[in-house]
């Protein structure tokens, strides 16, 4: 009865669903030099929402220059030849000053360095470590960055596109890609061709130095002061062995602090040619207009004949259990993460389910101007551990695909008075069932109609449209996003126990627990 | 290497200006658009109880999907002392709590099945439950929603389960500077004895009983304090006669009571730089003027005299002088609030590393210093107000943003279509205006300025930007000290 109940759901959703993804006119065009455009027409509202990404992110960095394409995503912002500057000229020689004096500053450091090394001081980052020719040095760069900064027009490209009446202007790095967003009114479309083609036409990375120390509060803000932000970032690299997500995004303090700007050139023309590039338009225009856009202002970029090069290392498959045990100032809690496949892997869906069916489908309210709020999860972990055995308070899953890997978490939260060791056993109960008997239809046909919902809901809006897009463009194509819900559609319970048979493994496990830690304030 | 790039750049430039692209972005030319605010009466509907709603369809690129919000007057405002967090918990039980007819787990059972989203919340001055459903299961949806509204089960072992989560809350309280800051705050603005700085504490969650979710619920239940706000995909008659059947058929019960007046603040603030000890790896810190009510004739002034000194990001002066310039913080904000019950606050906020704590906030004041001696530049301004004027239509992107806006403005009692003359307004602002309202609005002598972290540290300054936080500002520092997160009383 339920079961009808639930496939007869499924017969209705699908005929009623004039929003499929499949159904977004999206419009692909490549310009001459290789850059792509991707572009949804919507013209009820006089906006657009404007995007273009590059395909680099974290994952393609190395060590000792972690963090530089999060450290470029800034840079991005501080303007061009044109932008940014009263004299383009007297600024290309204050720059030029101020990579000589950062060299002194470089080999002062590593005399620092060395002695760090050897003990005799504890850390090279501390102003009272500093040698007389490193003040000295910094002083000297100290006055040049204030002679520049009367020929700036501090953070202009800002300045314009407000004045404009953009909102939302943005950027951010993941492993795999940099992302630069903002939404215009309509009647401004080609002011966006002409700032972002004149910053990946002739940039200028100035204020390099001090934007770094940017980074290093930025890291301070989001990391080390949350509670675990540095127990979630060590935990993350042992689950990670030898790709390049094992460090975050924002990169190690050691590299950030270190960058120069020469990296910085030389990550640029590797990676943001237009070759590497896909711009993303949603909103009210026209498309065959934007192409000739387009073409005008980005195509003037030549195109990276080397092209870019891929991210080699493969993770290799983990040999056994891998446990981290911490104590951190908030309350405990257990993880459990298995490395599984790529977001655009044919196992991806299955393992979307999966996380579904044991973890809940979380269901946003949220819109700009709605009232917030998410429903508890539902997922069997909830109903099992926090509802009926009464030993945690929250529980659970989700599926985390990249472009070269991803992770399925299971995330416990214990009841007070019980600890993460206790609630070990009770998950592993629930992930045996999965293991030994599978789901059931209803549950996965809830599944389904939940991401059908949740597709609904993101694709309401201009942004969230360009958000959409941009996750899938990210690691994979256009026909990724279009095929997304029919590959969802397509998952069988019969393939949901077998992606769990295949990742959820005992030898793949990587778990944390934590305690509270006591007595500190 | 870098000669050579630059080099490069320089050719690009060239082989731009051979094609008709303007060598400035200021010399393109852009058609106007024309923007009609969206009009109260357009939206507004009193259902047969009076209860007013306001109705907004989706256009046809909209999705299947219709969102109801009913909102009323009430939350912590009217927790009994003692009982503090009765609201909050009142406010996630009514949805996860079941209600007469369906148990908790069967409630969300049948949502499930309907992919639908049924959620609900109070917070200090308002209380809402909302609905998200798919448009042809509208008629199921709205009597779950009615079910949950009028006659909620709050299931003992529910609410038992919400108190272990609200102890979790509670004990992380301390965890981190922002969380600190949020409850000192409070306390300095309002003292011990208002509603907005009464957390919830262990013994008063404790005390909190299913009779008291019952009662809550029983006097809050009046058509007077009743808004509705829907949007989505459907007929607009047929969504008034369906919220007619429904809210719209609401009657006061026997213990339903019109909701009393907000009450207004009459703390005496102690101006001062008040420090709370914290190991952290960085600091956070605010500051807090008083500010004026968006009612107020002065607000568009005030509005644009904060948006340039901190209320736009980049094209903000606090931004460009303590980020970008300085390198100090990922962000530094500041805020002129509406004011919905009474004058509302200008607040600051940033973090930055313990050390910088007096040097980034000596930039700050030094910045609103400059604001109210020195007149703004007319381009300055123009940017400033361009950019209000010219995203002004982003504010309505979406029909349940319009629903909800109305909505909740009516329930917070601003004036109707208070938006519609707001882009004039905003242009009539003058660079006099600007300064006449920083020099209102900025008084240092009423500043409260709360810093969280390091306090050895952030006491003694950077040695690259001498002077410790005492001397900051003529303000006295005052050592506020952690409070118990179970019982908020100060930790000695």
């Amino acid at each position: 009865m339920i079961l009808t109940r639930g496939l007869v759901l499924a017969a209705v959703f699908l005929a009623a669903t004039p929003l499929m993804a499949q159904d977004v006119p999206v419009v692909e065009r490549t310009l001459s030099n290789g850059m792509r455009l991707v572009m949804v027409e919507r013209h009820e509202q006089p906006t657009i929402a404007c995007a273009w990404l590059a395909r680099v992110g974290s994952a393609n960095e190395r060590s000792g220059t972690t963090g530089i394409a999060h450290l470029f995503e800034h840079m991005m912002f501080k303007g061009t030849m044109t932008i940014g500057t009263r004299d383009p000229r007297r600024d290309a020689e204050l720059n030029a000053r101020q990579d000589e004096v950062q060299i002194r500053i470089r080999e002062e450091m590593s005399i620092l360095r060395e002695k760090q090394r050897r003990g005799e001081i504890a850390d090279m980052m501390d102003p009272k470590a500093r040698t007389p020719r490193l003040q000295e040095a910094l002083d000297e760069f100290d006055r040049l960055v204030k002679e520049q900064r009367e020929l700036i027009v501090k953070d202009e490209m800002d300045k314009i596109y407000t004045q404009a009446g953009g909102t939302g202007l943005n950027a951010s790095t993941s492993e795999d890609r940099t992302n630069y967003i903002i939404s215009l009114p309509s009647n401004k479309l080609e002011l966006w061709f002409w700032l972002e083609s004149d910053r990946l036409a002739n940039p200028v990375f100035r204020e390099f130095y001090s934007e770094r120390d940017v980074i290093l509060e930025e890291r301070r803000q989001t990391l080390e002061s949350r509670p675990s932000g540095v127990v979630d970032e060590a935990f993350n690299a042992m689950t990670w062995m030898a790709s390049p997500y094992h460090w975050e995004v924002i990169g190690w303090s050691s590299d950030i602090s270190q960058v120069t700007r020469e990296q910085a050139n030389q990550f640029f023309a590797t990676y943001y040619a237009p070759n590497n590039i896909t711009a993303i338009l949603v909103g009210d225009f026209n498309a065959d207009a934007a192409y000739a856009l387009a073409e005008k202002y980005f195509g003037r970029i030549p195109a990276n004949p080397k092209g870019v090069p891929e991210v080699i290392t493969l993770e290799p498959k983990q040999p056994a259990e891998q446990r981290m045990v911490a104590e951190v100032e908030t309350n405990p809690s257990l993880q459990v993460v298995f490395k599984t496949t790529s977001a655009v892997h044919k196992d991806a869906p299955a393992l979307q389910a999966l996380a579904g069916i044991l973890g809940g489908t979380p269901m946003f309210m949220g819109r700009p101007g709605g009232p917030g709020g998410q429903r508890p999860p539902s997922g069997r972990l909830y109903k099992a551990l926090v509802l009926n055995q009464k030993v945690a308070t929250n529980a659970s899953a989700s599926f985390s695909g990249m472009k070269m890997g991803g992770t399925f978490n299971i995330r416990v939260t214990p009841a007070p008075g019980k600890s993460p060791g206790e609630l070990e056993p009770a998950l592993q109960a629930e992930i045996d069932k999965v293991l030994k008997d599978g789901v059931t239809d209803e549950e996965l046909q809830r599944f389904k109609n939940a991401t059908l919902v949740g597709f609904y809901g993101r694709l309401e809006t201009n942004t969230g449209i360009r958000e959409t897009l941009t996750q899938f463009l990210a690691v994979g194509t256009v026909q990724d996003f279009k095929d997304s819900l029919a590959r969802t559609q397509a998952v069988t319970r019969e393939d949901v126990q077998r992606v769990a048979q295949k990742y959820l493994v005992k030898e793949g496990r990587n778990v944390l627990v934590t305690s509270r830690k006591e007595g500190k304030r | 290497m870098i000669r050579r790039a630059t080099l490069t750049i320089l050719l690009g430039v060239a082989t731009a200006f051979a094609q008709d692209i303007p060598d400035r972005p200021e010399k393109l030319q852009f058609a106007p658009i024309k923007f009609e605010t969206p009009r109260v009466k357009d939206f507004k509907v009193k259902l047969q109880n009076g209860i007013p709603a306001f109705v907004a369809q989706n256009g046809k690129e909209g999705s299947p999907l219709v969102r109801v919000t009913v909102s009323w007057r009430g939350g912590a405002y009217l927790d009994p002392k003692g009982k503090e967090g009765l609201a909050g918990l009142f406010g996630s039980q009514l949805t996860q709590g079941g209600t007469t007819k369906l148990e908790a787990a069967k409630l969300e059972d049948r949502l499930e099945a309907l992919a639908a989203t049924l959620t609900s919340s109070c917070a200090d001055t308002s209380c809402n439950i909302s609905l998200q459903v798919l448009d042809k299961d509208l008629p199921e949806g709205l009597d779950l929603l009615m079910q949950a509204l009028t006659q909620p089960a709050f299931s003992q072992e529910r609410l038992d389960l919400a108190k272990r989560q609200a102890r979790q809350r509670i004990n992380r309280r301390n965890d981190d500077v922002t969380s600190i800051a949020n409850y000192q705050m409070r306390y300095l603005l309002y003292g011990e004895n208002f509603f907005a700085s009464a957390d919830d504490t262990v013994a008063s969650q404790e005390a909190i009983t299913r009779d008291d979710l019952v009662g809550f619920h029983a006097r809050g239940l009046h058509p007077a304090n009743l808004f509705v706000a829907a949007s989505g995909q459907f007929d607009r008659k047929a969504m008034v006669d369906a919220l007619n059947r429904t809210v719209g058929s609401i009657k006061a019960g026997p213990q339903a009571r019109v909701s009393p007046v907000v009450p207004t603040p009459d703390f005496p603030r102690s101006p001062g730089i008040f420090v709370t000890d914290k190991d952290a790896p960085q600091a956070t810190v605010r500051w807090v003027f008083p500010g004026i009510r968006r009612t107020d004739a002065d607000w568009y002034a005030g509005f644009v005299a904060n948006q340039i000194l901190g209320g736009r990001g980049f094209t903000s002066r606090l931004m460009k002088k303590i980020r970008s310039d300085e390198g100090l913080t990922y962000g530094v904000y500041s805020t002129l609030e509406p004011g919905t019950y009474w004058r509302g606050d200008v607040t600051g906020s940033m973090q930055t590393k313990n050390r910088s704590v007096a040097y980034a906030m000596r930039l700050a004041l030094e910045e609103i210093r400059k604001l109210k001696e020195q007149l703004v530049s007319d381009d300055e301004l123009r940017v400033n107000k361009d950019g209000i004027i010219e995203a002004f239509p982003s504010q309505w992107a979406t029909k349940q943003a319009i629903a909800n806006r109305f909505a909740d403005e009516a329930r917070e009692g601003w004036p109707e279509d208070w938006w519609v003359s707001y882009r004039e307004k905003i242009q009539a602002v003058t660079v006099a205006d600007v300064q006449r309202m920083a020099k209102k609005l900025a008084d240092n002598d009423k500043m409260v300025i709360l810093a969280v972290g390091k306090a050895s540290e952030m006491e003694a300054g950077d040695p690259d930007h001498p002077g410790a936080l005492k001397d900051m500002a003529p303000l006295p520092l005052k050592r506020v000290p952690l409070r118990d997160p179970a019982t908020l009383k100060p930790v000695p």
